[in-house]
């Protein structure tokens, strides 16, 4: 198969089409793109856009009416594709552990389809709940019924990392989970995929979420028409179109300044002052910019020195002193 | 980990049974039941036809001959009931489910008294045209429980379970019939009780049983005769049921 090393590979969509028999459209409609080895791409769109579909398509759970699909240059549709699958990291919103097997167990179970002895499924298992976040002494033995809805989707990105599949699918895997669950396990999700650098599609409806995760978003229209697909500071600055525009919100520019941190931007004055508020090198421009505002100060003190406003509007590519035009404002909001 | 409050799912511990007092209650019950009949039978004279049906030996081996019956019955029924409800829970097969599912109701609903008359003009009398009326008649609790119990499976789960790899058939045993065995058993338990009660019908296609006793004193109008048969066959029901539920809580996969 394509997985002789782990990391990621690339994938290529070529004219995939799939057309469900008795329907008038095409649910997804002659997509064709690359996803570069190592990525993590992000699907985004409404529901019923054929973001899942299209991704289904790659591990063949659908099966495309026409068109080509390579992972690292192997063609996915002469693969058996049972076989394929078990090489391919599968995570999904409901996450579908099964309740009658163990953490361990669940876990293992793809290694044991691939006829791994038990004793390196029992080691790969004790690795992969380490690197979760859960103890493998107290998880190992446990049912998932016994597990907190956050811890159980740990242990589904666990189950699909176990046979350390080059490419992964995941089908708005912290969906199900409540907003502060979801926040951390995305951050410690960012922090794992730097560390593993796989090939991963992410299907997801939430634009905060692909902004955070996606080294590019694909941001899908009806049919799976690829409205824009690029990184999501591109497209946060440039969207191509209203749709995108439109995905994207009315805060554009502060998702913009989430994206950079405060140590990337170059200091105005390089001598520190204590005076000032504070935030950390770590800290977004959004969150300097929030302490800003709660301190109605024009300037902040980071670790190197003292970050202005005037920096802040330099980061996005505005100028502080220029009025905003009323042609401007109507001109964006009519359309 | 702080947002992350330790769920606390009730998993029975490895190995342990849950056997208390409570699972006592049928078996003691029904012992002191079967110790007053046997009492009762002690203090009355019983004349010459009576002792010949009330002896250690017929009794003996009419629950021998009744509990063979229910015993077959209830295996032919796994055999033919459950890959029967495999098959109608396929979602493919949503054409031959109703069909199946009809001819389970009609083996329940055809009175299996009039089953057995025509059997027997077809196989003639005897231990096989008693089965085939018993197993008509308990098909359907297990058939419908494993379809049901098949398809009340989360579909996440199966396509969890396609996603990693697994085949069709690997799905089925590894997943569905797994996570389907309580439904199954209960089923099993149910067509169990069924059979012991309907099992007297046997006797009228000389097959023995219990419903030897009790038709043979209703004909030749002895009533202790009668009585000792219904409170066997009853106690013998009440004690199926007993370990079928046993086996329902010691066979259930853990962890659901």
């Amino acid at each position: 198969m394509f997985d002789r090393d782990t990391d990621g590979v690339r994938i290529e969509l070529r004219a995939l089409t799939k057309h469900y028999p008795g329907q008038p459209a095409p649910a997804v409609d002659n997509i064709t793109m690359d996803i570069p080895a190592g990525e993590l791409v992000v699907f985004v769109g409404p529901s019923g856009c054929g973001k899942t579909t299209t991704m289904k398509m790659i591990n063949r759970l659908v099966e495309p009416t026409s068109g080509e699909i390579r992972i690292g240059g192997k063609d996915v549709l002469s693969l058996d594709p049972d076989e394929l699958r078990r090489h391919i990291g599968y995570a999904i919103q409901q996450v579908g552990l099964f309740p009658h097997l163990t953490v361990a167990q669940n876990i293992g179970l793809v290694p044991k389809l691939l006829g791994w002895p038990q004793a390196k499924i029992d080691a790969r298992v004790e690795e992969l709940l380490a690197l979760v976040s859960l103890e493998p002494s107290t998880f190992r033995g446990r049912y998932p019924r016994q597990l907190s809805g956050g811890q159980q989707q740990r242990v589904g990105v666990a189950r699909a990392l176990a046979a350390d599949p080059p490419v992964m699918l995941m089908d708005e895997p912290f969906g199900a989970t409540d907003p502060i669950t979801r926040e951390h396990l995305q951050n410690e999700f960012v922090r794992l995929q730097k560390q593993l650098r796989k090939t991963i599609i992410f299907v997801t409806h939430d634009f905060e979420e692909a902004i955070k995760l996606g080294d590019r978003i694909a941001v899908l229209r009806e049919g799976s028409h690829i409205a824009q697909y690029d990184t999501p500071a591109a497209i946060l600055s440039d969207p191509a179109d209203d749709y995108v525009a439109g995905f994207i919100g009315q805060d554009a520019t502060l998702k913009r300044l989430a994206l950079v941190r405060v140590s990337d931007v170059p200091i105005a004055d390089p001598l520190p002052d204590a005076a000032l508020p504070q935030v950390t090198g770590d800290a977004s421009l959004r969150e300097a910019l929030d302490v800003m505002l709660a301190h109605g100060s024009d300037r902040c003190g980071t670790p190197s020195g003292v970050l202005t406003y005037a920096a802040l509007c330099a980061a996005v590519g505005s100028r502080p002193e220029k009025e905003v035009s009323e042609g401007v404002m109507s001109g964006g909001e009519v359309r | 980990m702080t947002a992350e409050t330790l769920a606390t799912g009730r998993v029975r511990a490895p190995g342990r049974l849950p056997f208390g007092p409570r699972h006592l209650i049928v078996p003691v019950a029904v012992g002191a039941v079967l110790l007053a009949l046997y009492a009762w039978v002690g203090t009355l004279e019983l004349d010459s036809i009576e002792q010949r049906s009330l002896n250690s030996t017929v009794i003996l081996a009419k629950t021998v001959e009744h509990l063979q019956m229910t015993v077959a019955a209830t295996a032919l029924v796994v055999v033919i009931a459950i890959p029967l409800g495999v098959l109608a829970s396929r979602s493919r097969n949503r054409f031959v489910a109703p069909v199946i599912l009809t001819a389970g109701n009609l083996g329940q609903a055809v009175p299996c008294i009039g089953l057995l008359v025509l059997c027997t003009f077809l196989m003639g009398v005897g231990f096989q045209t008693a089965l085939v009326g018993l197993v008509a008649y308990a098909v359907l609790p297990v058939l419908r429980n494993t379809m049901v119990g098949v398809q009340q499976v989360d579909p996440a789960l199966i396509e969890a379970a396609r996603g990693m790899g697994m085949t069709r058939g690997q799905v089925l045993r590894r997943v569905e019939l797994k996570l389907a065995v309580p439904a199954i058993l209960a089923g099993l338990r149910t067509a169990l009780v069924l059979t012991v009660g309907v099992a007297t019908l046997g006797a009228f296609v000389a097959a023995g049983g219990y419903g030897e006793l009790i038709i043979n004193g209703l004909k030749l109008n002895r009533m202790p005769v009668t009585i000792v048969g219904g409170v066997l066959t009853a106690s013998i029901a009440f004690l199926i049921d007993w370990l079928g539920g046993l086996a329902e809580d010691l066979l259930k996969p853990r962890g659901i």
